[in-house]
């Protein structure tokens, strides 16, 4: 089975949450995505409209007391096995924003974060070394979860 | 006795056609084969590098192993069924699918009037999936979907009319894939006689419809209706879905070089496939990989007239041809 | 209508434009704005970079026993505006073209720059004072008449006195000038 779980880590479906970013990292995730210069659909990412379909979310912004209640429920929905990773400085602490009146604060106090790629926005180059890092982190997680005979099947 | 006999080598051979070849393994690792290269070449066709070759088959290995979820206010057996719809009517699709020099498909049914109706089971079960999933995104997926077949599906009846037509001559028309093969052999290829180009070309616009690439994936929308009827399936029933996309590729390619070129290569089973499936590639390759990877996507509207002006024109100009006896 | 297709034939022959950046490091600009770094011998904490930080990332904190001071960059707060660069009077903060900044979760508060500057004794009171750098005193007081080694180990409040006693001093030549110059 770790020959497959290999395999299955080489097809990370990205899905981006905009907590209430400024958009510089999503300018960046963008160019991330469709610039021939970076190209991560070399590695076998492909962005995904839906959030059923991700494996490695990528969540940019400072979380806004506004838009908290959605980021949360819409990673949620997300299947497991999954992987968070926080773009920018604004999920990881607050960043510029920090102690705003209307930041509800660094998105680990109610996410399970995995990697942090710090930057302002990070550089596209950045943010492949952090998805790379998921891809660790996710078979891990695989590993782990069919060692303790977890099955990933659900209705909910 | 002598009935059960043959009853039971025609179920031998269906189940032979409908598992392994031409249906089946072979169809569906050819299709997923050919989902890499497209994928591939788009890539450098936008001077990228692209994903692996077998990046296809290593979605549908990670989706398998991804947790299902089902949506609470969906219509369960229905948002359930409707993945294996589809992969069911692609499957014996490509089972009946005959390939010049090397199989007959599924003996004495290769129709294309089956072939018409089946062709539509995955645009079905996507507006299934879509009306079944209590999304609103899969509700106006739904609703693109069906608008989208009805624009594909009047030029289709066109081309298929016409090939039937020219193939039946005084019996008026025939159906029968393998008599299409058969009428090409002797009086020389559809894809050289003039009357027939324009149904070709029609084919050529009806391609990318059918197989929901740019600029018709309009029902799939990513980043205007986030995948509609797709939104709500994860795990093994979007690996269904991308069998089934993959199934479809091949059956709809495979069906566009069996009614205008089967020109086989002499009788060598080996060479016969291959050059199948190099015809098919580049079938794949003018009809939607150049195209997709250099536009955008049409409005609904925009496509639903597009079908109904120009392909419908080019079809209905073959079958008027065809109708005068040219 | 069909100029794509000569783009897309052109692309093919052109071949992939991508780099090869996860097998091969990438190329970064000389100018490239990463990491913070700190140089401890030319910082002397006069907190102008703590001032200026828009993303509230250095911390200056003077130890309980007051035997020097705790320099930190939270790079997980930094947003590399560089204006940090810009105002340090003592140009001790550089910012290096370092942007491998990717890392887990657990290292999170790990990812800072970290220096701990000491104090040193005035010698006049036993005061806990930061010297200044031998480079920057003779910039800063390139211009002034009197031998500067003799002020630059001593806390303000010795200074004034040092100075004091210097004037003086002074004053007593200068009334001793003015008095020959009477009596004369």
């Amino acid at each position: 089975m770790n020959f497959l779980n290999n395999i299955a880590t080489k097809s990370p479906w990205l899905f981006r949450i905009n907590a209430g970013s400024c958009n510089g990292c999503d300018v960046e995730l963008a160019t991330t995505a469709f610039i021939p210069r970076f190209d991560v659909e070399r590695l076998g990412c492909k962005y995904c409209g839906s959030p059923r379909h991700a494996d490695i979310i990528l969540i940019t912004g400072p979380l806004t007391a506004r838009v908290k209640d959605k980021v949360l429920k819409v990673w949620e929905e997300i299947p497991e096995p999954k992987v968070t990773v926080a773009v920018g400085i604004c999920p990881i602490s607050g960043g510029v924003f920090r102690g705003g009146h209307s930041i509800e604060g660094p998105l680990d106090k109610y996410l399970p974060i995995d990697v942090n790629v710090p930057g302002c926005p990070p550089r596209p180059q950045a943010i492949m070394e952090a998805i790379l890092l998921a891809k660790e982190i996710w078979l891990k997680r695989i590993e782990e979860a069919e060692h303790k005979g977890v099955r990933h099947v659900q209705i909910s | 006795m002598q009935d059960t006999y043959s009853y039971l080598v025609f179920l031998g051979i269906a189940l032979f056609n409908l598992l392994i070849f031409p249906g089946g393994l072979f169809a569906l690792s050819l299709g997923i084969l050919f989902k890499g290269l497209d994928r591939k070449i788009e890539a450098r066709l936008q001077r990228r590098v692209g994903p692996p070759i077998i990046q296809p088959l290593i979605d549908i290995v990670k989706l398998s192993g991804k947790e299902a979820m089902l949506p609470e206010t969906a219509q369960r057996p229905l948002f359930q069924s409707a993945p294996l719809l589809g992969f069911v009517g692609m499957a014996i699709c490509a089972a009946l699918l005959p390939i010049p020099g090397v199989s007959k498909g599924l003996p004495a049914m290769g129709d294309m009037l089956v072939y018409f109706y089946l062709l539509q089971l995955p645009a079905v079960a996507l507006m299934i999936a879509g009306s079944s999933s209590s999304s609103p995104y899969g509700a106006l997926g739904f609703s693109r979907e069906m608008t989208l077949m009805f624009a594909y599906e009047i030029p289709l009846l066109m081309i298929i009319l016409a090939v039937a037509m020219k193939v039946g001559g005084e019996n008026f028309a025939e159906f029968s894939l393998i008599n299409i093969i058969e009428y090409q052999a002797q009086h020389g290829q559809f894809i050289a006689n003039w009357v027939m180009i324009p149904a070709f070309l029609a084919y050529l616009f009806f391609l990318p419809g059918t197989m929901g690439v740019p600029p018709f994936d309009i029902p799939e929308a990513e980043t205007e209706i986030i995948e509609g009827p797709l939104l709500e399936y994860s795990g093994a029933a979007l690996a269904f879905f991308q069998l089934t996309g993959a199934l479809k590729n091949i059956v709809v390619l495979g069906f566009g070089v069996v009614i205008f070129f089967p020109m086989t290569l002499g009788d060598n089973i080996i060479i016969n496939i291959l050059w199948f499936a190099i015809k098919c590639f580049i079938l794949m390759l003018i009809s939607t990989t150049f195209v997709k990877s250099a536009t955008g996507r049409f409005r609904i509207e925009q496509a639903f007239s597009f079908y109904l002006k120009i392909p419908a024109l080019l079809a209905a100009i073959s079958l008027i041809l065809v109708w005068l006896n040219y | 209508m069909f100029k794509f297709l000569k783009v897309l034939v052109r692309n093919i022959f052109q071949g992939p434009a991508t780099e090869a950046f996860p097998l091969q490091p990438a190329p970064t600009p000389d100018r490239f704005r990463g990491r913070v770094q700190l140089n401890p011998e030319l910082c002397v904490g006069c907190g102008i970079c703590k001032h200026v930080c828009s993303g509230d990332a250095i911390r200056i904190e003077q130890d309980q026993e007051k035997s020097g001071y705790h320099f930190t960059v939270w790079h997980n707060t930094c947003c590399l505006c560089g204006s940090c660069r810009y105002y340090c009077p003592t140009q001790a903060i550089s910012l290096t073209t370092n942007w491998h900044n990717a890392h887990t979760e657990k290292e999170k508060f790990q990812l800072a720059e970290y220096h701990f500057v000491p104090y040193a004794k005035c010698e006049g009171c036993g005061a806990p004072i930061r010297i200044l750098p031998p480079e920057i005193s003779a910039r800063i007081y390139a211009n002034t008449p009197f031998d500067v080694s003799t002020i630059i180990h001593l806390c303000p409040n010795c200074r004034q006195i040092a100075t004091a006693e210097r004037e003086q001093e002074r004053e007593h030549e200068l009334k001793g000038e003015t008095n020959e110059a009477i009596t004369e």
